[in-house]
């Protein structure tokens, strides 16, 4: 589905992103977890085409990504803030990228039931413009947008990160409840661990840009645990 | 030339033309076009700048209708100012000679006050919408700017009556190719600003151009007014050139497009953020001063890492060749003498008029660090001081070569030198005191108007009107040069008692500082 290779990003002398070669398969949940600065997002901006690698390519469906816009259509993505538009309310902004895959209105609406738990009645049917919204609203908006139209990838960076407890919990049920729904890849990024090894089950470790660690299996959460250890 | 390579040229040109179009079309599905733009709309209204600012924006409004209303006004009026006025038998060849000139003007102004909104697509780059689109609607939404309309408004009733009169239905033409050539200059902008701004390539250029032109008219090496009449005149004869023109148009407007496209990553389409090198590190000379010249060191940090600051310093250079327009002229060397101490105000003091007067606001994000930093206030207020006074010092240095143009040109700087740094430093930086606006650096633009207050439209009365107080009661007794002495000795009263000043003023931004400091917390 996703092949990445020999994909470097450097800023001035320092390589950010150092990727010889990685593979991720259909229907796989892909965990990427790391130390601050490892290259994550970094890593993540090159798949969604949003920063031009130094070298190397990341293919989609066996076509390169770089300047091809046909692979948006079946990729959902929330990395942050700059991918939702803080003047519009949320209801405006579920409307706009609606109307981009092709939704109704009653289809939206459909879709929206999905979310109505994970939003705890707080981001729906108000006027408050999404730029005034908590860090933690902010995410379940870009979040929710991210699986308009049943993208067949979906990746979502620090999707725990600014969540109380208890939507930590509910967006988790959700993940895992659309992956039971339909065939969906997930690439998700988190520090935090056990969450992470919940929903993926793979695990690719990045250090200074480089993975380090690539592990599949059910015991996933003490491999990091004595990994990260300090 | 053969005609069948006139005919084969100009079939390419429609071909290549018709292609364009069919590209454009197909890529504008209208219910995404409306929502774009619907979503364009709504940023505007809905910024939290346009409520706080509204009262600019009116402000702004007004000014705009009545910038028009004038426009109009001298459009259809332009034919009996020159027949009568200049008395000029021929008004269509007197206005040709001066369009070259225009579109120079329309160029300058279009570099200062038009911008890109690129960075208003971010929020699509990962959504299902073509990247072709985006430019395309990038580039096209571009035209919709008050700019583009000003040379239709400007000679359109020229071209119906005086133009018409003359020519017939060639007026059309006459006024087309000025409405292309407005176009294509926009279009200019917009690569020059995307690829050369900011940059000292792009600089020279702009200055040289001007300063070439200058020369050009003064040593008579050629004269544009020459020029643009034989180019306007051919027009009228070969309407023909419009296709030429128009070409050249889409030519740009696809050079744009090429250029956006391949550019379509936040990280470039982003006015260089933080792609320079940290260029200017610590001045050693700076450092010997303590605790002052660090202040300073941070403030010339700031300027130079910040795009708007970076400008204000630009434009200083840029206003070193203001005196060109003047002193070459002898309406203003001869006859009214006294003017030229306002524009000598202007070229040693541009940049603390423009960067004084948000002299606080600029560091408005870190206000609450200034004043929790060890080091006293009026160490913060003194380095404010001499950095003003240091770069008036810098740009009077520098518009020493307009000894070129006389003696008296040298005393008027030097005089209006002493005056920017002895008195309107401490009027600006204390009017600069009064309800500061926060101003977010990181967004920064070409007519970005976060940060102006009632403070800024009403400080450049004292600062242009104080000198001509101590000039004007020797200038009209007949003693111009003592006029020019008394405003040089008040300047240097002002150097001397400063310390005195200096505590005022310090004073004054204890008083206030809570004031301030909650004024620049609130978003």
């Amino acid at each position: 589905m996703i092949s990445i290779s020999s994909l470097t990003k450097t800023y001035g002398r320092e390589p950010v992103v150092n990727i010889s070669n990685l593979t991720i398969r259909k229907g796989e949940s892909f965990g990427l977890v790391g130390n601050n600065g490892a290259g994550k997002t970094t890593l993540f901006r090159m798949l969604l085409d949003l920063i031009r690698p130094t070298q190397g390519t990341v293919t989609l469906n066996g076509k390169n990504v770089q300047g091809q816009d046909d692979w948006k259509k079946y990729v959902g993505s929330y990395l942050d803030e700059s991918f939702l538009i803080p003047y519009l309310t949320p209801d405006e902004y579920f409307k706009f990228v609606g109307m981009l895959h092709q939704y109704s209105d009653a289809d939206l609406h459909q879709f929206l039931q999905n979310f109505e738990e994970l939003f705890n009645d707080e981001i729906t049917g108000k006027q408050k413009r999404i730029g005034e919204l908590s860090k933690g609203n902010l995410k379940k908006v870009g979040i929710a947008a991210a699986f308009i139209g049943n993208p067949a990838v979906v990746i979502l960076d620090e999707p725990f990160e600014n969540l109380d407890p208890t939507s930590q919990i509910r967006l988790k049920r959700l993940l895992q409840r659309e992956k039971e729904r339909r065939a969906i890849t997930y690439l998700i990024s988190s520090h935090d661990l056990n969450h992470v090894t919940e929903i993926c089950g793979r695990i690719v470790i990045l250090e200074k840009g480089m993975v380090v660690k690539d592990i599949v299996g059910d015991d996933l959460l003490p491999q990091l645990e004595e990994y990260f250890k300090a | 030339m053969n005609v069948n390579v006139v005919k084969a040229t100009i079939f390419f040109f429609i071909r290549l033309y018709l292609n364009c179009l069919q590209n454009v079309i197909l890529h504008l599905n209208i219910i995404k076009l409306n929502f774009l733009l619907l979503n364009g709309w709504k940023k505007s209204v809905r910024s939290v700048a346009f409520e706080k600012e509204l009262a600019t924006h009116i402000f702004l409004g007004l000014i705009a209708i009545m910038v028009f209303g004038y426009s109009i006004a001298l459009g259809f009026f332009l034919e009996k100012i020159i027949t009568t006025g200049f008395n000029q038998p021929d008004s269509v060849k007197f206005v040709s000679g001066l369009l070259l000139y225009y579109f120079w003007f329309e160029f300058m102004l279009r570099y200062f006050m038009q911008s890109t909104a690129s960075l208003e697509i971010q929020p699509y780059l990962h959504l299902p919408i073509s990247r072709k689109y985006l430019v395309h609607y990038l580039l096209i939404k571009s035209v919709l700017h008050l700019l583009n309309f000003l040379s239709l408004v400007l000679f359109a009733p020229f071209a119906f009556t005086a133009v018409a009169r003359q020519v017939g239905t060639s007026a059309w033409v006459w006024l087309l190719s000025i409405y292309l050539i407005s176009l294509s200059l926009h279009y200019i902008v917009l690569i020059f600003k995307k690829g050369l701004d900011d940059t000292v390539v792009g600089f020279l250029a702009l200055t040289g151009g001007m300063g070439l032109l200058a020369l050009a008219d003064y040593y008579n090496w050629f004269r544009l007014s020459d020029a643009s009449t034989v180019f306007f005149e051919f027009i009228l004869r070969n309407p023909l050139v419009l296709v030429g023109l128009l070409a050249w148009l889409l030519l740009i407007y696809f050079f744009n497009f090429n250029y956006f496209l391949r550019g379509m990553y936040p990280e470039e389409l982003a006015p260089h953020k933080n792609s320079k090198e940290s260029s200017i590190q610590n001045l050693a000379l700076l450092q010997n001063l303590g605790m002052l010249g660090e202040w300073v060191n941070l403030e010339l940090k700031l300027i130079m890492r910040n795009k708007r600051t970076r400008s204000v310093l630009f434009l200083s250079g840029f206003f070193l060749l203001y005196g060109l327009i003047f002193y070459t002229n002898k309406t203003y060397t001869q006859d009214m003498p006294g003017f030229l101490l306002f524009v000598a105000i202007f070229i040693t003091g541009i940049f603390m008029i423009n960067y004084g007067q948000f002299l606080f606001s600029w560091q408005s994000v870190h206000f609450d660090f200034t004043l929790t930093q060890p080091g006293s206030i009026a160490q913060v207020v003194a380095s404010k001081y001499w950095l003003l006074c240091g770069i008036t010092i810098i740009c009077f240095i520098l518009s020493i070569p307009y000894v070129y143009f006389g003696w008296h040109i040298l005393l008027i700087h030097g005089a209006a030198t002493l005056f920017n740094i002895g008195v309107n430093v401490f009027v600006i930086m204390n009017m600069a005191l009064w309800d500061p606006k926060k101003i977010d650096l990181s967004k920064s633009s070409m007519m970005n108007y976060q940060g102006v207050g009632a403070a800024q439209w009403v400080m450049g009365i004292p600062i242009l009107v104080a000198p001509y107080v101590f000039y004007l009661p020797f200038s009209i007794g007949g003693y111009p040069t003592w006029g020019l002495l008394a405003v040089g000795m008040v300047g240097l009263l002002g150097l001397i008692f400063r310390t005195q000043l200096l505590t005022l003023t310090t004073n004054r931004l204890q008083a206030r500082k809570y004031a301030i400091a909650a004024g620049f917390r609130k978003e």
